[in-house]
């Protein structure tokens, strides 16, 4: 009889699979810089008050938590394309609908539902700065720009990082899920791997494997970089004015 | 020659009149202290010529410029900002950035003096300020009064024209009153105009040459610590230092 479960399938897979860990580290790194960005614009109109904008964000938020993200893939898949077409036809343009590559779909959906996730704690962790500092940039003379990065990132970043990590490991988890627009990534050929050789179990444990390990590995980055940007908390008092402490 | 010209200064929340057309002109070197009940504007007051608020009226001579309160322009106002500094009465230093590092902001941010000539500058305000062995300390690591202290040389270090300050000492524990107020009246020898909110009467009395006593939004009167305290003529000043037990009350007196 062959082995019911064989163990060392389970570690000698994980080579094929990580064959496609750069899909899964790109999709998760470029749906991570736009949801970051497009977090921090809705924070930005959600702080500033803009009206109707701020309506349209709101929105957009509540669409996006109120919907599972395999739907939002599916949105896109097939939004996209028809949106295109609409395009091409009020335009006159030819852009090639098929031509799209299918990571795109994945990138966007998985961008746009981090933003969203991410708005919220970025809005909060900017406006958790103390007003009274702002007015201390104002009074210095910084410009609305400088306040910013000089006052506000810094401080709101520190603040920030802890949910974003938990968030960016959600996103990790969420690239699985790319399948549904035709990306192979370690999930994907996880099956296809599996397909062929019906080790299912086998093969899905090494992925468990890769997907654990991955995410580890982000915790202890988020980690790392919370205590590098946290004040520390013991400093020493410097003997005798110690001006030449140059560094 | 004066530092400061303030022109028909007006603020109002809604119905309430904060400011009614205040003109006060602060010559330079002069320490001049505001006091008055609390609620009359005496923060409004200062905050207007900061531009931490919006005033409806009013206008400001400073280095030979007359700047408008009402102005529109970011550049006017960053001007006039970079004129004037404030102290809080919550100091509002930087909190994830050291001593050093607060006093540096203003002057590689707005100043874009070079990093190691901010250096030399920060260090030596924060020598001048006692806090010369304390440059890496953030805030937290500071108590009320050496936060205070940090976020005077903070302002002094930008060399403004007029230093604003708000009951700098007011949410200190009272041990470290004295230490902040030694600074300040060091501030003030050193020739710094200043513009001062407090309740430290015997302070003001010995260090400012100048009171202003403000009441319902209007100075109701303008002098020199005699005048004031020794000799007041107005009514409302009298019940007021009565109040705070600077004057005492003809009812005692037999
Ligand atoms: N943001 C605000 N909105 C409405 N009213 C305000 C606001 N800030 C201050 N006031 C009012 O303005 C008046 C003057 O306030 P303030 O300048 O802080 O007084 P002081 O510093 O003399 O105690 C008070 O009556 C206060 O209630
Ligand atoms: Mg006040």
């Amino acid at each position: 009889m062959s082995k019911i479960f064989d163990w060392q399938l389970v570690f000698t897979e994980i080579p094929a699979l990580l064959k496609y860990l750069p899909v899964t580290l790109n999709l998760t790194v470029i749906a991570l810089v736009i949801g970051w960005a497009v977090g921090l614009l809705i924070a930005f109109v959600k702080i500033r008050n803009i009206p109707v904008l701020r309506q349209i964000c709101s929105l957009f938020v509540s669409i996006v938590r109120g919907t599972p993200i395999i739907v939002q893939l599916y949105l896109t898949y097939f939004g996209i394309p028809i949106a295109l077409k609409y395009y091409n036809y009020y335009n006159g343009t030819d852009f090639n609908v098929n031509g799209v590559p299918p990571i795109i779909f994945a990138i966007v959906a998985l961008g746009l539902n981090q933003s969203a996730f991410d708005s919220e704690t970025i809005r909060a962790a900017i406006q958790s700065v103390e007003k009274g500092q702002v007015e201390a940039a104002k009074s210095l003379g910084m410009n609305g720009f400088q306040i910013f990065r000089r006052v506000l990132f810094p401080q709101a970043v520190t603040v920030a990082i802890p949910s974003l990590g938990n968030s960016l490991i959600g996103l990790v988890k969420g690239t699985s899920l790319a399948f549904t627009c035709s990306v192979v990534e370690i999930t994907a050929q996880g099956k296809i791997l599996a397909g062929s050789s019906y080790r299912y179990f086998e093969i899905y444990c090494s992925l468990a494997l890769v997907y654990w390990v991955l995410t580890i590995f982000v915790e202890r980055l988020f980690a790392y970089i919370e205590k590098k940007m946290s004040v520390p908390e013991q400093v020493t008092v410097l003997k005798g004015g110690a001006v030449n402490e140059r560094n | 020659m004066s530092a400061i010209e303030i022109r028909g200064l007006s603020k109002k929340y809604g119905e309430n009149i904060v400011l009614d057309k205040v003109n006060l002109t602060i010559n330079k070197g002069d320490v001049v202290a505001i006091i008055g009940p609390s609620g009359t504007g005496k923060s409004t007051l200062l905050r207007s010529i900061n531009l931490l608020e919006k005033p409806e009226e009013g206008s400001v001579i400073i280095n030979n410029r007359e700047i408008s309160l009402t102005t529109k322009s970011s550049k006017e106002k960053l001007e006039l900002r970079r004129y004037t500094e404030m102290v809080f009465q919550q100091f509002n230093l930087f909190k994830n950035r050291t001593a050093l590092e607060n006093v540096m902001e203003g002057l590689v941010v707005v100043k874009n003096l070079k990093k190691n000539e901010a250096r030399e500058l920060a260090i030596k305000h924060l020598q001048k300020v006692g806090m010369g062995d304390r440059l890496f300390h953030y805030p937290r690591h500071l108590s009320g009064g050496q936060q205070q202290r940090v976020a005077i040389a903070r302002a002094l270090a930008m060399d403004p024209r007029l230093l604003l300050m708000d009951e700098p000492t007011s949410a200190l524990d009272p041990e470290l009153v004295s230490e902040v107020l030694t600074t300040i009246r060091n501030a003030a020898k050193e020739g710094n105009t200043i513009l001062l909110v407090t309740h430290e009467m015997n302070f003001v009395k010995n260090v400012a040459n100048r009171i202003l006593f403000l009441e319902n939004g209007r100075i109701v009167a303008d002098g020199t610590p005699k005048e004031i305290f020794d000799n007041p003529k107005n009514e409302r000043l009298k019940e007021f230092l009565v109040k705070i037990h600077m004057l005492e009350s003809p009812d005692f007196t037999i």
